[in-house]
């Protein structure tokens, strides 16, 4: 795993990412820089809290928040009952009255519990009454790990439908980090999409410190001429291994943020090499890459030498049988044809 | 592609009235071809459903070719059989790799766009992508192999790294000296395109008509020794008897033209001239027996060329009648594809519009066309018994263009001269 490329201000030079003096980086997993980030972000400002299920004394199913409670106290790892709308809510009241709350949902299939307060309150209170709601929403999102329909989903198009929600995606764990802290920072509810099956299996240089990450930036994940990989997440993995087991001239933008969009970058990358495929391991109607294939047909038309395509789940349930998650899921193989097809095109 | 005359072969698909699924009944029309120059209504051969379409508008096919398939056996108000069927989604939804077939004419938006830019043939790029399509890659190549080692990317480079933002004011700045100058381009940036000297302009493809119109008279220009020969005809005698027999003739139907008088003259002094009643085949002249008379009429963005058979044997009327019918069901594109084929010799008559020279091209494979221009009152000197005067008269120019490999000037001539004589005679001798 290729550490973060450098991307930002013109003006940057060194440590673009960063707004302030790193002190060097340590290699650390996606899960250790999402819990690092919180760590530090907590101790930095303690407006800072978290709350959500088991996440105290058990610390958190997946282990983020473990050490918290004995860090922190009970009364900033709140341990909440299995009851989404009231762990959304009550981070919306504590926002508003200026906490800045980061909400964990166990699994983020569980946020449509928690819909009404997310998309409905959080999200319309700065457009209906000039009030910012400084507030997180962790999903740990995706699939591959046999959860089937109910922990395996990748929800983040619900969210895009909803304007007044940030949509984060990072891919690694220097994005995890830099991303999380530009959220938590971030004036208004930002929905903040951790894939679990990169939790242990990304691992990449962190800069320690202050560390943060533009929302609404993306990112080149690798150069190329031949043609331009847009994905997001654990596609990202997914386009960067297809390309050098390709040998071939591939781009692969991570965009990293989906709302708002880096528009520039997507249209910059394809207007130069001609041939996109959108990739995400979410359904394929009305999911993402459909919104990045109609920016790219109606921006820049006349730059493209094939057809955008997609490489996406069907639109299905995620199976609790392995081989059937497999099939549903993209994979590797699929990505490398994906990519073999539009290079021949 | 049904037959729709002997000397049809192929035919272009216009558009699709029904799309698949579309209920159809027998005769109704399914789709719009092009001939030639004709465009015919395809009736539906039977009741059914539409249930695929194998030519897509634009391809042109042999007569024969399946345009589409029928299902007889479904009813109406049926739905689709794809309707119901079940079918599962792909486990991961690529699009199918495209499938086999030609495609080195279709062309990207990219592609167009660069050789619009460069002003490049397509049809002389080779394609190295599915199908012989030509890639981006490929018209680059070409271009840097057109202009030598490259003097300059063909596309601007958006960015060198991420972020893409295009560098702002690249080009130097003039020099001092250079300042006073007029809006010279600097140095390294390319002239104004043609496009800013001509201005905002539009685009629009060729009909199938225009192509076809364009293909002819391209080729009539390089295979034929075009030679033009003009008389000038005085109108007098036909200007008084048109005037005579009008009225009759309206009352029966048929408008009397000085075109018919001119195509009736013309048809005379063909069988007394059989050398301009002819084709060129190859190497042979090939003589015709009948004088077989194209009429070009002028249709809204383009021309076609109805054929009156065996005219020799049309009185006056019988030609005026022919020719308004014939225009008539030209401008309203009911003509049989059989009717604009087979001419033996044309005429065309831009005349009705005010010119009064033109230099005609031969509607291949004949060897002549007569071009009947304005009709105009001049001053002309005539002869009479006391002497020469002046007086005013109807007058008109004919020119002729014709194939100075199947014919001489002085063949040209002598014709020309017997139409004119026809038509300042007229009356004299009938």
């Amino acid at each position: 795993m290729s550490a973060v490329e450098p991307r930002g201000g013109a003006s940057v030079t060194a440590a673009p990412d960063s707004d302030g003096s790193p002190s060097g980086a340590r290699e650390m997993t996606y899960l250790e820089a999402i819990s690092g980030a919180l760590r530090e972000e907590m101790r930095r400002d303690e407006t800072v809290f978290c709350l959500g299920e088991d996440i105290g004394a058990f610390g958190g199913a997946f282990k983020v928040t473990e050490g918290f409670v004995e860090e922190f106290g009970a009364d900033r790892c709140l341990d909440m009952p299995l009851a989404e709308n009231a762990i959304i809510g009550t981070a919306v009241g504590a926002a508003v009255e200026g906490l800045r709350p980061v909400c964990e949902m166990q699994f983020s299939d569980f946020i449509s519990c928690g819909f009404d307060q997310l998309v409905n309150v959080a999200a319309k209170l700065h457009y209906r009454q000039g009030v910012a709601v400084p507030m997180v929403v962790r999903l740990p999102s995706g699939g591959g790990f046999s959860g089937g329909p109910f922990h395996s989903q990748n929800p983040e198009a619900w969210f895009i439908q909803a304007p007044g929600l940030k949509v984060v995606t990072p891919a690694t764990a220097s994005d995890a980090k830099g991303l999380l802290v530009s959220a938590i920072r971030d004036p208004n509810p930002v929905c903040y999409l951790e894939h679990k099956g990169l939790y242990r299996h990304v691992r990449d240089e962190v800069p320690e410190g202050e560390h943060t990450v533009p929302i609404g930036e993306a990112r080149v994940a690798r150069s190329g001429d031949e043609m331009t990989v847009i994905a997001y997440g654990s596609s990202v993995h997914l386009a960067l291994r297809a390309a050098d087991e390709l040998d071939e001239d591939i781009e692969v933008l991570d965009l990293r943020t989906l709302a708002p969009l880096d528009r520039e970058s997507i249209l910059g990358s394809v207007r130069r090499t001609g041939k996109a495929l959108v990739a995400h391991e979410a359904t394929r109607s009305c999911g993402v890459g459909a919104e990045v294939a109609a920016l790219i047909t109606e921006e820049a038309f006349e730059d493209l030498d094939a057809p955008v395509r997609r490489l996406t789940a069907p639109d299905v349930p995620i199976p609790f049988s392995p081989p059937l998650e497999q099939a549903v899921l993209p994979q590797l193989d699929d990505m490398k044809e994906a990519c073999r097809a539009l290079l021949a095109y | 592609m049904p037959q729709m005359g002997v000397s049809v072969a192929e035919g272009t698909i216009v558009e699709w009235r029904k799309r698949p699924g579309d209920w159809v009944e027998a005769d109704e029309p399914i789709c719009d071809v092009t001939t030639d120059k004709i465009d015919v209504e395809i009736p539906s051969p039977a009741n059914g459903r539409l249930d695929r379409i194998l030519v897509e508008p634009g391809a042109t096919v042999p007569v024969g070719t399946p345009l589409a398939e029928i299902d007889a056996e479904a009813r109406p108000g049926e739905a689709h059989p794809d309707e119901h069927n079940g079918k599962q989604p792909a486990a991961v939804e690529t699009e199918d790799a495209v499938e086999d077939g030609d495609r080195s004419r279709f062309y990207s938006p990219v592609v167009r766009r660069i050789a619009d830019k460069h002003g490049i043939d397509l049809s002389q790029v080779s394609g190295t992508g599915i199908g012989g399509r030509v890639r981006k890659k490929d018209v680059l190549a070409y271009i840097e192999a057109r202009e030598g080692v490259s003097d300059g990317p063909p596309e601007p480079v958006l960015h060198i790294e991420s972020p893409y933002r295009p560098d702002e004011a690249e080009a130097p700045e003039p020099s001092e000296a250079e300042g006073e100058e007029a809006p010279a381009a600097p140095a390294g940036a390319p002239p104004p395109g043609l496009d800013e000297l001509i201005g905002p302009s539009r685009s629009e493809p060729m009909s199938p008509m225009r192509q076809a119109i364009a293909r002819h008279m391209t080729e009539s220009r390089r295979t034929a020794a075009h030679c033009t020969t003009i008389v000038e005809a005085d109108f007098t005698h036909v200007t008084s008897r048109r005037a005579e027999l009008r009225e009759s003739m309206r009352r029966r139907g048929v408008s009397l033209t000085y075109l018919a008088f001119v195509a009736q003259a013309t048809v005379e002094a063909l069988q007394e001239h059989p050398r301009l009643n002819a084709s060129v085949d190859g190497e042979e002249i090939v003589y015709h027996e009948d004088v077989n008379l194209g009429i070009a009429v002028a249709l809204e963005g383009g021309l076609v060329v109805p054929v009156i058979r065996r005219a020799q044997r049309l009185s006056l009327e019988g030609m005026a009648a022919a020719i308004g019918d014939l225009a008539e069901r030209a401008r309203d594109r009911r003509l049989d594809p059989d009717e604009v084929h087979g001419g033996t010799f044309t005429i065309t008559n831009p005349g009705q519009f005010g010119a009064v020279l033109a230099t005609p091209i031969i509607n291949q494979p004949q060897v002549a066309i007569l071009d009947l221009e304005a009709i105009v009152k001049r001053p002309v000197v005539v002869e009479g018994a006391d002497g020469d005067s002046i007086a005013i008269h109807p007058m008109s120019y004919l020119c002729m263009s014709w194939d100075h490999r199947a014919l001489d000037g002085a063949d040209a001539a002598r014709f020309l001269g017997d139409v004119k004589a026809h038509l300042e005679g007229w009356g004299d001798a009938r």
